[in-house]
């Protein structure tokens, strides 16, 4: 069998549907896979790359919250796949045949969606979650699927062994077939032959279609369940099917394993700054590995000298298209499109959404301004704690997020 | 006593079922439709379901998929002419599937084990 059979055979199912309430106020008027991320892009064109450059040409997307911002940006981005060659990106809203509620896990998602699985008959599904930032080969992992025997396969990401406590844990043997799945565990199992080490689960599966069927009947029974894949099925499975980990390294550069899971506004802007250091943690310009999204039209980016003093100055940041930087200053932050800083204010360590406007001689730190919010001269933002307190939501990190439709005085 | 609820829409092959199973002292209701099976499953909370699957209106398998998101887990068999259905992934939520035959001793047989679970 070669590579390209390995693909034909597999179905990807993409689980969109997340209410995504750690990242508010983000995901007040977004899915949280729609969310902006790195100046351009949304959280999801991360793993749909990830498809498109693994020739992953079969994924459906299950959406449900706020999922009009998000399968527009499908619609208008992503209309690149062939029906004709049998080739598709679709969303897949709730169909409410089986049950009347909405998704009560990742599991119960894909159940609610069983006949998707009836209607392809893949041998194997690769299960993904859109709000994951890594650069990532799926057909690596599903060639050591198949090479394994397994019934289901679990990517893991190496992270330090000492820091593994704060996620869910796989432990593997020597073959690495996995035998603990332990949630925040004291002494996380080592990767084999690293002691330093752990395996972190990244929330990618390969299963083999007719185990997954079972094992989604069986869930469906167990009331007292959750119906996650990561806390209800893989732990079910270790114990009576063969489920191995896969190690995670990047397509490109194997020395490199970048995985982010996006799930609150702390993890949200430490990824955006991620993307700004010299050497980047996350690098964007691998021409072997291009991340894709939909951009409107826009001028390019300017900078303005307004004096010879006040010079408009952008320092090891990523800046959209139609951003404005005029006699102003603008250290380590990611600016969307059509972002707008006046004379004298100074931005740092901050992430500026869509059509933000700074007034002249603002100061903003350590923040994340959402879409459209103009800002005032002289105002500040992340300075005086106690000032933001009482208008903005601060991330347990300290993070300041000035939500949409505020005004500011 | 356990209670088996019978579902199939013709009815004959429903007396068939009671008078059989009623032998065998088992307490046996019956419905002829999907919709019928539900309302007896709200009402008389049966010990297991012998499914039918070709029926008007709702059938087996839209049914079963309504049982299995009902709070309350009670095993299904289902119980057909037909053997096609088992590439049907609806059907493997059954707990047992069993093709129609004058000898019932299969689906008797398959009642008993799901029942001495």
């Amino acid at each position: 069998m070669n590579d390209l059979d390995w693909i034909k055979g597999t179905l990807c199912i993409l689980m969109a549907g997340g209410r995504g309430e750690r990242l508010y106020p983000l995901t007040r008027d977004f899915a949280k896979p729609a969310v902006r991320f790195g100046g351009i892009y949304r959280i999801i064109d991360f793993t749909l790359s990830n498809c498109l450059n693994s020739h992953i040409r079969k994924v459906y997307v299950l959406t449900q919250y706020r999922s009009v911002s998000l399968e527009r940006h499908i619609r208008l981005g992503w209309n690149i796949f062939n029906h004709e060659l049998d080739e598709f990106i679709e969303c897949v809203p709730p169909q409410l045949v089986h049950s009347d509620h909405v998704y009560r896990g990742t599991a119960d998602s894909l159940f609610q969606n069983i006949q998707l699985l009836q209607l392809e008959r893949p041998e194997r599904v690769l299960i993904l979650s859109g709000d994951h930032v890594y650069k990532m080969n799926y057909n690596a992992m599903i060639e050591y699927h198949v090479n394994k025997g397994a019934d289901l396969t679990v990517a893991g990401v190496e992270v330090e062994r000492e820091q593994a406590s704060a996620f869910g844990v796989i432990g593997s043997n020597d073959d690495y077939k996995i035998v603990d799945w332990e949630e925040k565990p004291k002494d996380p199992k080592p990767v084999p032959g690293k002691s330093d080490k752990s395996f972190v689960s990244m929330g990618v599966y390969v299963f083999n279609t007719e185990v997954l069927v079972k094992q989604l009947f069986s869930d469906v029974k167990k009331k007292s369940s959750s119906h996650d894949f990561g806390k209800d099925i893989v732990p079910a499975m270790i114990k009576t099917n063969k489920v191995y980990v896969h190690g995670f390294t990047e397509p490109i550069d194997r020395t490199r394993s970048y995985w982010k899971d996006i799930g609150t506004l702390d993890a949200y802007w430490e990824a955006n700054m991620d993307l700004v250091a010299p050497v980047p943690q996350c690098n964007l310009y691998e021409k072997e590995w291009p991340i894709r999204t939909y951009q409107h039209q826009v001028p390019p980016a300017k900078t303005v000298s307004e004096h010879s003093r006040r010079v408009g100055s952008v320092l090891d940041s990523v800046i959209a298209g139609g951003c404005l930087v005029a006699g102003a200053k603008v250290v380590r932050s990611v600016l969307s499109p059509n972002v707008k800083v006046g004379g004298s204010s100074v931005v740092e360590d901050s992430v500026l959404l869509d059509g933000v406007q700074v007034g002249r001689g603002a100061r903003i730190r350590k923040a994340i301004v959402d879409q459209d919010v103009s800002i005032p001269d002289g105002f500040t933002v992340g300075i005086d704690a106690e000032e933001d307190k009482k208008r903005f939501t601060i991330s347990p990190g300290g993070i300041v997020v000035v939500p949409r439709g505020v005004v500011l005085d | 006593m356990t209670h088996i609820l019978v579902v199939d829409d013709e009815r004959h092959i429903c007396e068939l079922y009671k008078s059989e199973f009623e032998d065998e002292g088992y307490t046996v209701s019956l419905a002829h439709s999907g919709k019928e099976a539900l309302e007896a499953l709200d009402k008389e909370s049966p010990d297991i379901v012998v499914l039918d699957i070709q029926m008007p209106g709702m059938d087996g398998l839209e049914t079963l998929s309504k049982i299995l998101g009902r709070d309350k887990v009670v095993p299904v068999v289902l119980n057909t002419a037909y053997s096609h259905y088992k590439d049907d992934y609806s059907s493997w939520g059954a707990d047992a599937y069993v093709v129609k035959s004058s000898d019932t001793s299969k689906l008797k047989a398959e009642v008993k084990r799901l029942l001495g679970k």
